[in-house]
């Protein structure tokens, strides 16, 4: 059957889920990360996927533009202090499929 | 397919209601709505529209008939988008009846075909919501009578809705993976009543029985719990892989005769499910038990498994797509809070 082959086949795409993410998703981590590093499902269109960070007083502290390689999308960070961070995305799969998502992260002792 | 499915029984076993109603055996769609995966449920429609392919459903209970009838039923269901936002979904199932009784034959066969009209009319994803609108047509004759297919059409306007709870405050964070989805439809037979003739055996006088065909509302819910939102949205708990990947949920099917209820009553049929979706990115598994009720809706606990194929993530530019209208729109700098 056609759509078994295709199943199997790890030649299709999907819509592209967040898999895991670095610091973990609602996880707590001692100081500032330099970094926000999201994992997805599947690989990810770079033109069309971006990612944004809040600190704890609301500000922006995504420092540049996203890096998307594969299936892995980074942003660096402005350091913020201790409180929660706001990680929003929004991606495209390589299949044309759009897919959005948000989270946070504490920081602090 | 509407979960008004015809409960088959053996010709001459059927109690009125009992013969009418019964757990459905259909396949439905997935929907994302911003950070939420509506899964495709067994037992109610999912609010959303999209492409893909159930097959197989399988079930097995045993009837409310008196004595009761071990049904069981294989389904398979196809969805197709003509637009975004609009869908035909083609179903048909195979039911076998196994009478308790040795002494009664049993009965193989066809239900009616069913076709599913469905549009999405509104969807929120920064609050997890999506409502649609659809048209569930049962084409009578199309299926075989000694499994209970009725004759004439059955048409059933429906209201399909879904919530995630995405939007609750830190503070109860980790009710953030709930959503409840729910439908009502009103079902309404293209015939009201069907008169039979015949001869009293006794007296060779003529005789003619008339059954009255109910409208039926057809109601149902979940309630579910969505492990992969509760690792990507709100904590990762470092659970196990397979883990991450359940949505357990309780889903409700339930029917209730409201009008032209001559015969059949106006009692309330149907089942409560607890399962478990196993949700991959390209197909998903689930099972579910089916609890009758009430004595009416069952004699005993039966199953209900399906394996579920996304055909937009199989095959996103073939038959996964839209018929008409543009691929998914790209991404654009997003502004969501």
């Amino acid at each position: 059957m056609p759509v078994f082959l295709l199943l199997v086949s790890g030649q299709a795409w999907a819509h592209a889920m967040l898999d895991h993410a670095e610091p973990r998703v609602g996880n707590k981590v001692a100081s500032p990360p330099r970094e926000v590093t999201l994992t997805f499902t599947q690989k990810l269109e770079p033109a069309f996927s971006s990612v944004t960070v809040t600190g704890p007083s609301g500000q922006r502290v995504d420092a540049g533009k996203a890096r998307v390689s594969g299936n892995q999308m980074s942003v660096p960070l402005k350091g913020a202090g201790a409180g929660t961070y706001h990680v929003n995305w929004h991606v495209l799969s390589v299949d044309t499929h759009t897919t959005d998502g948000s989270f946070t992260f504490q920081v602090g002792p | 397919m509407s979960i008004n499915r015809a409960r088959a029984g053996v010709a001459g076993l059927v109690i009125a209601l009992g013969s009418l109603l019964g757990p459905d055996s259909g396949a439905y769609a997935h929907e994302i709505v911003g950070n939420r995966f509506f899964p495709a449920t067994l037992g109610i429609d999912d609010p959303g529209v999209n492409d893909e392919l159930s097959l197989p459903t399988f079930d097995s209970f045993k009837t409310g008939d008196v004595p009761p009838v071990r049904q069981r039923d294989v389904s398979g269901e196809f969805s197709k988008r003509i637009t975004e936002d609009f869908a035909i979904s083609f179903g048909s199932t195979y039911t076998f009846l196994g009478p308790i009784d040795p002494t009664v034959p049993g009965a193989n066969g066809f239900q009616n075909l069913e076709t599913t009209f469905k549009y999405r009319v509104f969807k929120d994803p920064v609050h997890e919501f999506v409502m649609s609108v659809g048209l569930n047509v049962e084409w009578g004759g199309t299926g075989s009578q000694s499994v209970g297919a009725d004759p004439f059409n059955t048409y059933t306007p429906t209201i399909y809705f879904g919530k995630g709870f995405g939007d609750l405050p830190d503070t109860v964070s980790w009710l953030r993976p709930v959503a409840i989805t729910g439908q009502v439809g009103y079902a309404i037979p293209g015939r009201n009543f069907t008169t039979t003739f015949g001869i009293d055996p006794d007296t060779g006088a003529s005789t003619a029985d008339t059954e009255f065909h109910p409208r039926v509302l057809n109601w149902g819910g979940t309630i579910q719990y969505s492990m992969p939102y509760l690792k990507s949205s709100v904590i990762d708990l470092g659970l196990p892989d397979f883990i991450n990947h359940l949505v357990p949920l309780v889903e409700a099917t339930l029917q209730t005769p409201v009008a032209n209820t001559l015969t059949s009553g106006t009692t309330t049929t149907g089942t409560i499910n607890p399962g478990v979706i196993w949700v991959g990115n390209k197909f998903q598994i689930a099972a579910e038990a089916l609890i009758p009720i009430n004595r009416q809706s069952g004699t005993n606990v039966g199953f209900i498994a399906q394996l579920h194929l996304y055909l937009d993530d199989i095959d996103p530019r073939g038959i996964g797509k839209p018929i008409f209208g543009g691929p998914v729109q790209p991404a654009s700098p997003f502004a969501r809070n």
